[in-house]
């Protein structure tokens, strides 16, 4: 089963020194983290850096996509990534194909774009966005779950698994084994106990 | 990375549990039956259980635990007419369910001190129990204030052998005393045996003492002394006069009182809680059958509750006079119910329609409010968002479709009196009663 990688998990470039001189920013880039960028623009406040206001990130089957930052950490897991100070070039997703990680941006995006979900017209256009994201073919609705859940993006995987709870209210136990294509492997004898178990209980 | 159709068996457990969360707890039943996955993370993901708590449900005790593993919220439920588990079997309970947070026990009319007290042992985690309709005394009451140093509420109902037990046994706060934030009595006999329980529980915000037999002015007066934080008090059903009122305006921080059926509670006990409780901001009375509560008492409230938010007045009545200085004052007033008094009439819903300028919620029941009190809401207050009127014979749907024409983002909702010889000449006529049958849903 798929976990969640730690950010543990992912190669660390190490840090053999601090720079002590100006470095142009044309020089290779030599891996510096966000904190030590900073610390070195508040030096030299008249060199020009670029600010990395982008991500990349890489998916299994190794395409890229460049992203805004705000669009990518309402991942939490590329969030904690980026404060590791492990997204220099890019962030390696092994977990997450081309296809899926595309939809996943897509909703990202409209979720940081729409600016205020108090107001009732972004909160009912958001409403029909995600309702329209989630009409899509069991796998791939499980494989966003898969992804949502390996990224950490909360209401994603709750959007999700809503999804998949809506196709289960409501039915039989054999019914949800057709929609699903799920073997039943009990025994009568199991399945009699498990039946005389849940009439004990009320909730 | 896959190169196959997914499943749902391609989750982990984590994520299937997240769907189940989603589920009411009869589609979870059905899940558990799907086949022998879906039963093992149903079990493990099952926080809140109400289990039948009959005698025979003692012998299935461990596969149901060894199912449900997780359980945190536990009700144990006997209906009235069966024997219920007894002490063994809580005992057993509380060793399966050490990390139980909640417990709601409901005629468990077996249970007694010993398996409390033992119960409370082994679950010192508790954070919120309610007790309904049981047989045992202090003694299993103290178990738990010994035991369970977490407890933030405590309710109980019915509790019966209170009454005889030793009586020198006192009920004490224990080391529960320090964390418990609401206490709730309810139909106790001897109620006012809880007074050093509630008295040491220095961090009350909420007590509720509701149907209880007895006089309580001397537990209120105890009680207010040593209680200082309380927030929300309801006096329901009680005996208690302007003397228990005098002690509760010792509660300077109270923002919320219920005064139900009182019928001891005057105008001056009133007056002597909000000339000191300055804070409150919900307040509750019932009149009941002595309506000493009048415009007097509420124009005390007026005077000195700036912060009023929400005021329902049941058989109280007020007049124009006292909803003058209610709408002038209480600027933050937003909900207000008005039920069963004869002086509000359309005189009186206009003068709220062009005063309360905060109000938003409306009820009014049982007065003698017409279509023309219908009008005058069309006008006046301008953040009203709903209204709601039940049994007041002179508004017709007529009037009601009429207002909500002329204000568009108003609901209204209108329950059709019953009339009384409506019920009288039905008979047998089972159209007339199913008619009849409706309208007296939609008033409850």
């Amino acid at each position: 089963m798929l976990k969640n990688l730690n950010s543990k998990h992912i190669q660390r470039f190490s840090y053999k020194y601090l720079p002590q001189f100006p470095i142009s920013p044309n020089s290779p880039k030599l891996g510096f983290s966000r904190s030590q960028i900073a610390n070195y623009r508040s030096n030299f406040p008249t060199t020009i850096m670029s600010s990395s206001k982008t991500i990349v990130l890489r998916s299994s089957d190794g395409e890229t996509f460049e992203v805004d930052e705000a669009v990518a950490v309402e991942s939490q897991t590329i969030k904690h990534m980026i404060e590791d100070g492990c997204a220099d070039t890019s962030i390696p997703l092994p977990n997450v194909t081309s296809k899926i990680l595309s939809k996943v941006i897509e909703y990202c995006k409209k979720h940081v774009e729409t600016p205020n979900a108090d107001e009732k017209v972004a909160e009912e256009d958001l409403k029909s966005f995600d309702a329209d994201f989630v009409k899509v073919d069991q796998s791939t609705l499980f494989d966003l779950i898969l992804a949502a859940n390996y990224l950490n993006i909360k209401s994603l995987l709750d959007l999700t698994c809503q999804t998949v709870a809506d196709m289960i209210k409501g039915k039989t136990p054999e019914e949800i084994r057709k929609t699903f294509n799920i073997k039943n492997d009990f025994t009568p004898e199991e399945e009699e106990e498990v039946r005389r178990e849940n009439a004990w209980a009320f909730e | 990375m896959v190169d196959h159709d997914l499943t749902i068996s391609d989750l982990p457990d984590a994520c299937l549990a997240r769907v189940f969360h989603f589920l009411p707890p009869l589609d979870r039943k059905q899940c558990s039956l799907v086949c022998r996955w879906w039963l093992f993370v149903e079990g493990q993901s099952h926080h809140r259980l109400t289990l039948n708590a009959r005698t025979d449900l003692a012998s299935v005790l461990r596969s149901v635990f060894n199912r449900f593993d997780s359980v945190t919220k536990l009700s144990l439920k006997c209906d009235r007419k069966s024997v219920s588990i007894g002490d063994e079997a809580l005992v057993n309970i509380s060793r399966y369910c050490e990390n139980l947070i909640r417990l709601k026990l409901r005629s468990c009319r077996e249970l007694t001190d010993t398996g409390v007290l033992k119960f409370a042992k082994n679950c010192r985690k508790l954070r919120k129990l309610s007790v309904g309709s049981c047989c045992f005394g202090a003694m299993g009451v103290n178990g738990v204030m010994d035991n369970c140093l977490f407890l933030e509420e405590l309710s109980v109902k019915r509790l019966q052998t209170v009454v005889d037990g030793n009586p020198t046994e006192e009920i004490r706060p224990g080391v529960a005393g320090s964390a418990l934030r609401m206490i709730s009595l309810k139909d106790m006999y001897n109620g006012q045996r809880f007074e050093p329980l509630i008295s040491g529980s220095k961090k009350l915000k909420t007590l509720r003492i509701v149907r209880c037999y007895g006089d309580w002015d001397k537990v209120l007066q105890v009680v207010t002394k040593n209680v200082k934080e309380l927030v929300e008090l309801h006096l329901e059903r009680l005996q208690v006069s302007d003397l228990g009122l005098a002690a509760v305006s010792g509660c300077r921080g109270l923002e919320i009182l219920h005064l139900l059926k009182t019928p001891d509670c005057s105008n001056l006990g009133l007056t002597s809680v909000v000339e000191k409780c300055t804070l409150l901001r919900k307040l509750h009375i019932d009149g009941w059958k002595t309506r000493r509560i009048n415009d007097e008492g509420l124009i005390s409230v007026a005077k000195n509750c700036p912060n009023l938010q929400e005021l329902v007045l049941i058989n109280v009545d007020i007049t124009r006079a006292g909803l003058d200085l209610l709408s002038t004052n209480c600027r933050k007033l937003e909900r207000l119910a008005l039920c069963g008094s004869e002086t509000i009439g359309d005189a009186e819903i206009s003068c709220i329609a062009a005063k309360c300028r905060a109000l938003r919620k409306l009820c009014i029941k049982s007065c003698p409010v017409s279509d023309y009190g219908m009008e005058a809401l069309a006008v006046g207050c301008p953040n009203l968002v709903k209204v709601k009127v039940k049994k007041c014979k002179g508004v017709t749907s007529d009037g009601v479709g009429w207002l909500m024409a002329s204000r568009g983002s108003l609901t209204v909702n209108l329950d059709a009196p019953v009339v009384e010889n409506q019920i009288a000449n039905a008979g047998n006529d089972s159209r007339v009663l199913a008619v009849v049958a409706v309208g007296q849903d939609q008033i409850r």
